[in-house]
């Protein structure tokens, strides 16, 4: 894992999402451990969301499809999460959803970041 | 029992005349309630009177043609008594318990002849009679709000019905909307976890989509991840399909289709609003 192409997935993220960045944390899947995290409060929600993805890869194991790149939550309030499983890591990016449009976060900055991750990782 | 009777009744009563039992029933009904003059209190009270006054008297009693019987009472005690084919307490009994009763009140002259088939004094029997009465109101409460219960739930099942039929109506419009990009709808009762109305779905996977819901709420109460789970959530699954679950309140949708055929921006923009709308003017 090249930790100076970490951080730049970290700053291409900011970038990217502007004013509706919220906070940002990438951990590892086996033991939770964070790898970098722009927010220390952050770190709990995306543990959390460790063990979520876990419980919904073996419930998705009794249905035809599995789980694919992503999922993201709408939470009460103006915040939305979009959770990224990278295999061994995971992505766990908060954002202001009034202030970001969901087509871009889809459709624009999540390949950029998923590209910048897998360059990160095999570096 | 022997002795002369000592008391004589003193109670007031217009009984004059009618000390021939068959003219009653030749006379139909009126006659048979002009037989029995007294009325208005019950058949313990007057017991209790003349047993506290220590009275000796027959007490006849008459609820209707095939409900009449009598008390044979000595000096206060009560000694016999016959009611149909009972007799004894189980006639007391019986007779204590009866409402809007007329009554009719004899002399003994000589109790010699009476035969006594109660032993019990009158104040036990009373209170027998007056539990006998408790248990037998509750069970009728308990038979009573049994029916009543078996219609409250009927009424829910057939509101249940209803609302099924409604949904049912409500995939519909979603499977015509969507047409081949639908891959299977459902609708669940989140806190029941009862499959409402479904398409193309075994109900272990509607089932399974519900508990991952019920994950998401526990995971969103503890605080960490915000003000709660908000009213919809996207799984992203292999094999370009996409799973989009809507919170309404004690419902959930959860809808596959295949995004290389309906994008996810087409659902959430142009199905979702509709799904939402048609969803809360059914009200329910």
């Amino acid at each position: 894992m090249n930790i100076q192409k970490l951080n730049l997935c970290m700053d291409i993220l900011r970038k990217d999402l502007g004013d509706g960045f919220v906070a940002s944390c990438i951990i590892t899947t086996e033991d939770g451990q964070v790898l970098i995290s722009t927010d220390q409060a952050n770190i709990a929600s995306a543990t959390i969301l460790n063990d979520a993805t876990t419980f919904i890869s073996n419930a998705m194991k009794t249905y035809p499809t599995e789980l694919g790149q992503y999922y993201y939550i709408d939470v009460a309030g103006n915040m939305a999460v979009l959770v990224i499983p990278f295999g061994n890591y995971q992505w766990t990016i908060t954002i202001n959803k009034k202030l970001v449009k969901l087509g871009l976060l889809l459709n624009v900055v999540l390949p950029a970041i998923i590209n910048a991750f897998e360059d990160a990782a095999v570096s | 029992m022997d002795g002369a009777v000592k008391k004589y009744f003193k109670l007031i009563v217009d009984n004059e005349g009618m000390e021939s039992g068959s003219h009653a029933d030749k006379e139909g009904v009126k006659d048979e309630l002009q037989r029995w003059p007294l009325f208005g209190l019950s058949v313990g009270s007057f017991l209790q009177v003349i047993n506290m006054e220590q009275q000796t008297c027959l007490l006849e009693v008459y609820r209707s043609a095939d409900q009449q019987g009598h008390f044979s009472i000595v000096e206060g005690v009560l000694c016999k008594a016959i009611c149909g084919d009972r007799e004894g307490e189980d006639a007391a009994m019986e007779m204590i318990s009866w409402e809007n009763v007329r009554l009719n009140i004899k002399q003994i002259l000589n109790t010699s002849g009476i035969e006594r088939n109660i032993e019990k004094n009158l104040m036990l029997l009373l209170m027998e009679s007056s539990r006998r009465r408790d248990e037998a109101e509750e069970n009728n409460q308990i038979q009573e709000s049994k029916v009543e219960t078996e219609d409250t739930e009927e009424e829910e099942l057939l509101v249940r019905d209803v609302e099924r039929a409604q949904l049912d109506a409500c995939l519909k419009i979603l499977t015509k909307d969507m047409g081949d990009s639908l891959i299977s709808g459902s609708i669940i009762c989140i806190q029941s976890a009862k499959v409402l109305a479904s398409y193309n779905i075994k109900p272990e996977a509607a089932a399974l989509f519900n508990s991952i819901t019920d994950y998401f709420r526990n995971a969103f109460a503890g605080g960490a991840l915000g003000g709660g789970l908000g009213d919809h959530y996207v799984l992203d699954l292999k094999e370009k399909q996409t799973l989009v679950v809507l919170i309404l309140g004690e419902y959930q949708w959860a809808i596959v289709f295949n995004n290389a055929k309906c994008s996810l921006g087409l659902f959430r923009n142009i199905i979702m609003p509709k799904v939402v709308k048609t969803f809360n003017e059914m009200n329910l």
